[in-house]
């Protein structure tokens, strides 16, 4: 057999337990499939691109205008039924007999077939119709739908010096587990947590992100929040650090990724989530981000909401971020003080804080 | 005189529950016992083995037992509600209609036809008995009072015969200019995920070996799948490298296990799965998908995978089909489960339960 690439050969294991043996063989195979994911062999996102392809094949999967036209005309091509029943025969007298039977049920079937017709056709209608009103639809939510965001506009993230980051890495300090950080950048924030001694790792849709990670010796691979989390085992992840770009994202999006990792978080594990407050994301998102991106910012409470109906309970919100937007006086000038003051309430009053920390715990 | 008479929707020849069912009456009847088949339907070549299960009524003796082979809807299942025998149901599992949904509602309407006539019969059944402990959890969830786990009365060795010489040499040729052979046994079907296979194949292809072949043998139980798998199969450029078997004689079966390197199985819904039972009769190695009632059957004559997804698979089916140490654990795993699935032993237990309802003693 032309072995194109051999995997690695078993670590030498010698156990006498086959179960022992097996479990190992097991893990080998886990770890070749992680290494072929990481090494870009297994690109994110292509087992499910084959699912798609073979649902494309399915009766269920038929997707897109052309498939639905398709379907229609075969309604339309199965609502005419036939009375003119075949008489040919290799008999003489059973071309008789099949000619008589059908003259004589004739009215019969004449009478079952018109309703049976009539009923086809009033089928075929509706279908038609619903077919002509999805397409005016589908191309009203298309002129709805903003442009994608371009990859450039999205900053990639080096969280591990952010003001939150210190917090983070002690609420995550108790996790007993895996930690990933999703949507990790550089991974900055997980060399952070490694060193506070929490068994974290990261995965980031960047690639030249990841291998400036991959070069620090950073457990970090090159995958998207979601296509990763999918892999990931129930309840196989002691803590979770979400994507950046969960505040923005779309939100059927949003409420897909949240399930995922509510999921994948064993029960005690522990979720960190931060995100520009809505007021913030207005003062200080990138313009094309802004402007683009499907979803908005949400305050911390309706997180509070969301997350809970995951069975994760918030154990602290902390604000932060964003430094004030206005020029103070000079101390050493008359009257500075209360002048500072007054600008430290306007700007509390009027700007608030920029970001928050939500930290959260599955507690079901 | 002890009685007990087995009832079947269909009596069928070279099938796993009509030679379950057979082999049963001929035990019942070498311990003494009066024992019949009354059937909705039975294949010409054994008609004369059963007696339509109306007629029943002018058979019935005062003492007697009925089992039902439960297997799909039938009208079988309302004739025995109406009965007051003592009912005992054989189990063999239905697979659930949202498999089918989408693919064949045809099929869908009927199994769910099946679970329903089942869940009526559960309650009134004085013994469930299953293949498995998996078939036996769903009995008793459908409201069965007692449950026995007694294996299919399967003849392993009425599989040791000669493979058939021709279809050996036409496979052993074809092996011999290709990569590794990956085969599965059983019904082209939603639930037993051929499509998976196909994926993990392509996968194979590129990373190991891209002469590795896939063979499926078993018939098509809903057209659209299978159609949708060929298209599948063309589309992913693989048409030479995946092989159908359907309609083959034991013997020719023999040949297709004796000419593959795995028995890859990545089905979701398995009440047994007997194929796994044939492949360690032939010395196969097995990778399987822990669905069901699989890991109870393979036991640690299996490589068992969390995920079906097609790089796990891949990886899993290539180690195995390369590894000769691992080949010579699982195969010798597999003669030792073998034993477990002693028909001389599953006949016993039959004996035994039916022979307690019935007041028969029996001999061991």
């Amino acid at each position: 057999m032309g072995i194109v690439t051999a995997m690695p050969e078993l670590s030498g294991a010698t156990s006498a337990d086959p179960s022992d043996y097996l479990q190992q063989v097991m893990a080998e195979i886990d770890a070749e499939v992680a290494r072929r994911r990481a090494s870009g062999d297994l690109p994110a996102g292509l087992e499910r691109e084959l699912d798609e392809l073979f649902l494309e094949f399915s009766p269920v999967g038929a997707q897109g205008q052309t498939r639905l036209r398709e379907s229609l005309s075969l309604v339309d091509g199965s609502a005419y039924v036939d009375i003119a029943v075949p008489v040919e025969s290799n008999k003489r007298a059973g071309r008789l007999v099949k000619r008589t039977v059908r003259s004589l049920t004739r009215f019969y079937v004449d009478f079952v077939v018109h309703q049976i017709v009539r009923f086809a056709w009033a089928v075929s209608r509706l279908a038609h119709q619903l077919v002509d009103r999805l397409e005016e639809l589908e191309s009203e939510v298309a002129a709805l739908r903003p442009p994608p965001v371009p990859a450039a506009a999205v900053p990639v993230a080096d969280d591990g010096g952010a003001w939150w980051a210190p917090t983070a890495v002690e609420a995550l300090g108790p996790a007993t587990g895996r930690v990933l950080h999703a949507e990790c950048g550089a991974g900055s924030l997980v060399a952070a947590m490694l060193a506070a001694g929490i068994d974290a790792y990261g995965v980031d849709p960047s690639e030249p992100a990841v291998e400036t990670a991959a070069a620090a010796g950073l457990d970090v691979r090159a995958e998207g929040a979601a296509d990763h989390l999918d892999v990931v085992p129930t309840e196989g992840l002691a803590g979770i650090v979400m994507p950046a770009s969960l505040q923005w994202c779309d939100p059927t999006e949003r409420a897909r990724l949240v399930a995922l990792a509510a999921s994948r978080l064993a029960v005690g594990g522990i979720l960190v989530l931060h995100s520009s407050t809505p007021a913030g994301w207005v003062r200080r998102a990138p313009t094309l981000l802004a402007d683009l991106a499907p979803g908005r910012p949400l305050h911390a409470e309706t997180w509070a909401h969301l997350l809970a109906e995951h069975g994760l309970a918030v154990t602290s919100t902390r604000t932060g971020g964003g430094s004030a937007g206005l020029d103070r006086m000079d101390g050493a000038l008359p009257g500075a003080a209360s002048v500072n003051a007054a600008i430290d309430l306007v700007e509390q009053a009027l700007l608030g804080p920029d970001e928050y920390l939500v930290v959260a715990t599955r507690e079901r | 005189m002890t009685a007990v008479h087995q009832f079947v929707p269909a009596l069928l020849p070279r099938d796993a529950t009509g030679d379950h069912t057979r082999a049963l009456r001929d035990a019942f009847v070498a311990a003494g016992w009066e024992s019949r088949i009354f059937a909705e339907a039975a294949h010409d070549e054994i008609c004369d083995e059963a007696i339509h299960y109306t007629d029943y009524p002018s058979y019935a003796g005062p003492d007697d037992v009925l089992l039902y082979q439960v297997g799909t809807a039938s009208p079988v299942s309302e004739f025995l509600l109406s009965r007051r025998e003592p009912l005992v149901l054989d189990y063999h599992n239905i697979t659930p209609g949202h498999f089918y949904a989408g693919w064949e509602d045809e099929t869908a309407a009927r199994v769910g036809r099946a679970r329903e006539q089942l869940a009526a019969l559960a309650p009134r059944a004085v013994l469930g008995i299953a293949d498995s402990a998996y078939n036996a959890a769903e009995l008793a969830e459908l409201g069965c009072r007692r449950t026995e786990v007694v294996p299919i009365v399967v003849d392993v060795d009425g599989w040791a015969e000669d493979p058939d010489p021709a279809a050996l040499a036409e496979l052993a040729a074809s092996r011999a200019a290709s990569g590794p052979v990956w085969l599965f046994v059983g019904r082209l079907s939603p639930n037993k995920a051929q499509h998976v296979l196909v994926e993990a194949l392509w996968l194979a292809r590129r990373w190991f070996d891209p002469d590795t072949r896939l063979h499926l043998v078993g018939p098509a139980v809903t057209g659209a799948y299978a159609q949708a798998l060929d298209g599948f199969v063309d589309e992913l450029g693989l048409a030479g490298a995946v092989r159908r078997g359907e309609h083959l004689s034991p013997a020719e079966l023999a040949a297709w296990f004796r000419a593959a390197d795995v028995f890859v199985c990545v089905s979701e819904h398995e009440g047994f799965c007997i194929p796994l039972v044939e492949a360690m009769r032939f010395d196969l190695p097995i990778v399987a998908l822990a669905a069901g009632a699989v890991p109870e059957t393979a036991g640690d004559a299996a490589v068992l995978l969390g995920s079906s997804r097609p790089a796990t698979v891949a990886t899993a089916a290539h180690r195995v089909a390369t590894d000769d140490r691992l080949r010579g654990v699982l195969a010798a795993a597999g003669r030792r489960r073998l034993a477990s699935f002693d028909p001389a032993r599953s006949r016993q237990r039959f004996l035994e339960v039916l022979g307690a309802l019935a007041g028969a003693p029996v001999a061991s």
